[in-house]
């Protein structure tokens, strides 16, 4: 890897469970400065891929790297580069969104006093100032998502990997993190996040890749991936999805 | 009833009954699913399944030797002493050591039609379903062996009915007070009842074995036997003694002990099923905490609780902050600082006060003129520091999935350990310093302090090493409910006997300190503390350097095994 890095590069991930294959050796560049979406259904190893991207999940085979570095063999230097939201993952959700924030910073070697300044914008724009002293574990869903994102965000990072951002998030709260992200992709930052939203995707993003089965069915820049037609119906075609049923569940009308 | 249960049944159609034999077979089921492809989880079972047969079949022998010799005098002791024992254990040591087994949770149960009633008959039911339960079966037929030896088939039938009553009132015990227990730690409002209620406890029991032990100097075996005759005829012991009654004529006896054993078992189960449905519902908004006013200060001061107090404002001190938070929010770290401060006071107070009841010889009892030697209190110091230490065994089990924020953000395993030590010695230290002082003072030895925290500190530092080890290598998820008690599938037993065999292995740690103790005397009193915070603090510090090592190169996996399946 030299000269002009990919902002994220992934050569063979991959990784079974149990003698299933979730992953099946994955290649993907990310170019800097781009808006990435990774589209697929429901099992098709998304988050599977994402963590082994961002140092969560030994990979079986294959390497990944952040802007050069390689995440497994100088994880140091890759982690200060990301910042991450993973999907499914609990917080350390016993603390205050406010707490949390002090936490991750900290935990990034960050100044107190730059820690402070930044959480407090960070809470102000994301709109859970509000919540005071309420304990993240009592947060709703939208303001779980939002605290990860700040959390993800708070540090700067050149990269930043979210898994299923607008997953069970309602359409205010979308639209602030839609906002806070095409701004951070605006300044320069590379974003790489999975949804299976198409909207979204097709909103938001510069390039895309439908995963399913394990495997990158389709890569490229958005215009590239839809043709002259919707990503949705790319995406049903790809990934084999059946249409309308007739004979069954007439039970269900009565 | 017999309607075929077919895939095209009218959602509205005749609704069949479900017994306690669906539970069961739900459990079986989800038991044997959980070992799938997880083979080191089946050798754990396997592990725990063969210790467990081990201790029943010695349990077997105990309870048949007054069958098996021919000799009736100690039956009734064997069996009311034993079997309330047993009945002790059942109820204290989830609370402990052990957890109970929630393969099924009962708040998975809340969206189902279930009356009350077959719910909580389904879950005991699938709570019989153990290794636990089935070793102490195998142990309680040894009174069936007694029984029968001694009053032929008749005795040996009351003693399998009550056998297998008391087996069930064990397990309803156990149930309903870890359901109970939990349900309180839960509410916050009661939280501090429950600190208090367990204090309590421990300040009765001490008394209690004081005078278990008066009454054991002042008589003979013979005497004894008077004491398990009362115990016989409480629950704790009824079960046990009904065929021995028969056995030794006293035919009247065993349907009335039946009868209270059935009685004490129906008022657990509806003493459970009340607790049960706070566990139910408060699964869905769990330890909901009221909107705190007043946040003062940047995030930063935020995150330090008081307790750290002037602790370095960078990683080090995040992560310390952040783990002495959750010792007091988490309700199931909550639930073992508790334990640790009942137990250690209650096993030294014990120990020393009790030796000194063995020892008293024909002075009366008091308090003060204890025989207690330096060797005897730095082994029950000793225990203290393995018991408070082995509480970070799986200290990364109680993150649970969001250890992942500390490998996302590549927290260094050396400041990490480091960090957990420190975080659990400022609730732990004051406390050990407390059961020192105040069990030196107790003795009547106040020149004894030095000895008593310094081999306490000694060990807890080094049990604190041992932790650390164990915490990166044999760390276990532990599954997200309410019940601070509870435990994964199966994996009660074996993650207990891992426990323990930290606690050997802190033991032998702190055996120097039980070595100097005994040979060097008098100066010994005086060197103890400096010499065992040294012990200690090398120790840990040590500890913190090596396994942060390991866990360098290991935190994905050890991010994998904490995380609980779904």
């Amino acid at each position: 890897m030299t000269g002009e890095h990919s902002a994220l590069a992934l050569r063979g991930l991959a990784k079974r469970f149990d003698g299933t294959i979730a992953v099946a050796s994955v290649d993907l560049d990310v170019p800097a400065g781009s808006f990435y979406g990774l589209l697929g259904p429901n099992g098709a190893g998304k988050t599977t891929t994402l963590s082994m991207a961002v140092g969560l999940l030994r990979p079986d085979a294959g390497s990944a790297w952040v802007l050069g570095h390689d995440v497994w063999r100088d994880p140091v230097a890759a982690k200060r580069l990301l910042g991450v939201m993973p999907d499914g993952m609990r917080l350390f959700d016993r603390l205050t969104g406010a707490e949390l924030l002090a936490y991750n910073g900290l935990l990034r070697g960050m100044e107190p006093a730059v820690v402070d300044q930044r959480a407090a914008e960070l809470l102000d724009v994301l709109a859970l100032g509000d919540a005071g002293r309420t304990l993240v574990v009592d947060y709703s869903a939208g303001m779980k998502k939002k605290i990860g994102l700040a959390c993800a965000l708070l540090h700067g990072p050149r990269v930043l990997v979210l898994d299923e951002p607008f997953e069970a998030v309602d359409p205010v709260s979308a639209a602030l993190i839609r906002d806070i992200l095409t701004r951070y992709a605006a300044g320069g930052g590379t974003v790489v996040f999975s949804s299976h939203v198409m909207e979204v995707v097709e909103r938001l993003c510069s390039h895309v890749a439908i995963l399913a089965g394990g495997a990158i069915k389709r890569v490229g820049t958005i215009g590239e991936v839809r043709g002259d037609r919707s990503l949705e119906q790319v995406f049903v075609e790809v990934v084999g999805g059946r249409t309308a049923t007739g004979e069954e569940l007439s039970w269900l009308s009565r | 009833m017999a309607l075929p249960m077919s895939t095209a049944a009218a959602p509205a159609g005749p609704v069949r009954a479900v017994s306690a034999r669906h539970f069961l077979r739900l459990k079986l089921r989800v038991m044997g699913n959980s070992f799938r492809g997880q083979g080191w989880r089946l050798a754990m079972f396997i592990g725990g399944a063969l210790v467990g047969l081990w201790f029943a079949a010695s349990g077997f022998f105990l309870f048949a030797v007054p069958g098996m010799t021919g000799n009736g005098r100690y039956a009734m002791l064997v069996a009311a002493g034993g079997g309330g024992l047993l009945v002790l254990g059942w109820l204290l040591l989830p609370l402990v050591f052990f957890g109970v087994d929630e393969t099924l949770d009962p708040a998975r149960f809340a969206l189902l039609p279930l009356p009350r009633r077959t719910l909580v008959l389904g879950l005991f039911a699938a709570a019989l379903v153990s290794v636990s339960a089935l070793a102490m079966l195998i142990a309680t037929f040894g009174l069936v062996l007694t029984a029968w030896r001694l009053g032929g088939w008749s005795a040996g039938v009351v003693a399998v009915v009550g056998v297998v009553a008391g087996l069930l009132l064990c397990v309803a015990a156990s149930r309903a007070v870890t359901s109970a227990f939990a349900s309180m730690l839960r509410s916050r409002r009661v939280r501090d009842l429950a600190a208090v209620l367990l204090a309590v406890t421990a300040a009765l029991l001490g008394p209690l074995q004081i005078f278990g032990l008066a009454a054991l100097r002042e008589t003979d075996w013979d005497r004894l036997t008077g004491v398990a005759t009362v115990i016989g005829w409480t629950p704790l012991g009824a079960p046990w003694t009904a065929g021995i009654d028969v056995a030794q004529g006293r035919v009247w006896a065993a349907p009335v002990k039946l009868l209270i054993t059935v009685v004490a078992l129906g008022a657990l189960l509806a003493w459970w099923s009340r607790s049960l449905e706070s566990a139910m519902v408060g699964a869905v908004s769990s330890g909901r905490t009221p909107a705190r006013r007043g946040a003062t200060g940047g995030a930063v001061a935020q995150l330090f609780p008081r307790i750290t107090g002037r602790m370095r404002r960078d990683r080090f001190g995040a992560l310390v902050a952040r783990d002495a938070r959750y010792w007091w929010r988490d309700a199931r770290r909550r639930a073992n600082l508790i334990t640790i401060a009942v137990v250690g006071i209650f096993v030294p107070v014990m120990t020393n006060l009790g030796g000194a009841g063995f020892a008293g010889g024909e002075q009366g009892m008091t308090l003060s003129t204890s025989d207690s030697s330096p060797v005897v209190v730095t082994i029950s110091m000793l225990f203290v520091g393995v018991l408070a230490s082995v509480t970070l065994a799986n200290q990364f089990g109680f993150d649970g999935s969001a250890y992942a924020a500390n490998v996302v953000a590549g927290v260094p395993g050396r400041v990490e350990l480091r960090a957990r030590m420190t975080a659990f010695s400022l609730y732990v230290l004051p406390m050990l310093t407390v059961v020192a002082v105040a069990l030196s003072l107790l003795l009547g030895h106040p020149g004894w302090i030095g000895l008593t925290a310094g081999s306490m500190v000694a060990t807890y530092g080094a049990g604190l090493a041992v932790s650390s080890f164990v915490s990166v290598l044999g760390a276990y998820s532990l599954p997200e409910t309410s019940n601070p008690f509870a435990m994964n599938t199966g994996a009660g037993m074996a993650k207990g006997l891992l426990t323990l065999l930290a606690m050997v292995v802190a033991a032998v740690a702190g055996v120097p300190m039980v070595v100097a103790a005994a040979l060097l005397g008098d100066a010994w009193l005086w060197l103890a503390l400096p010499v065992g915070a040294a012990y200690g603090l090398g120790a840990a510090l040590l500890g913190a350097y090596l396994a942060g090592d390991v866990l360098d190169r290991r935190q994905p996996e050890l991010l994998a095994t904490v995380t609980p399946r779904r």
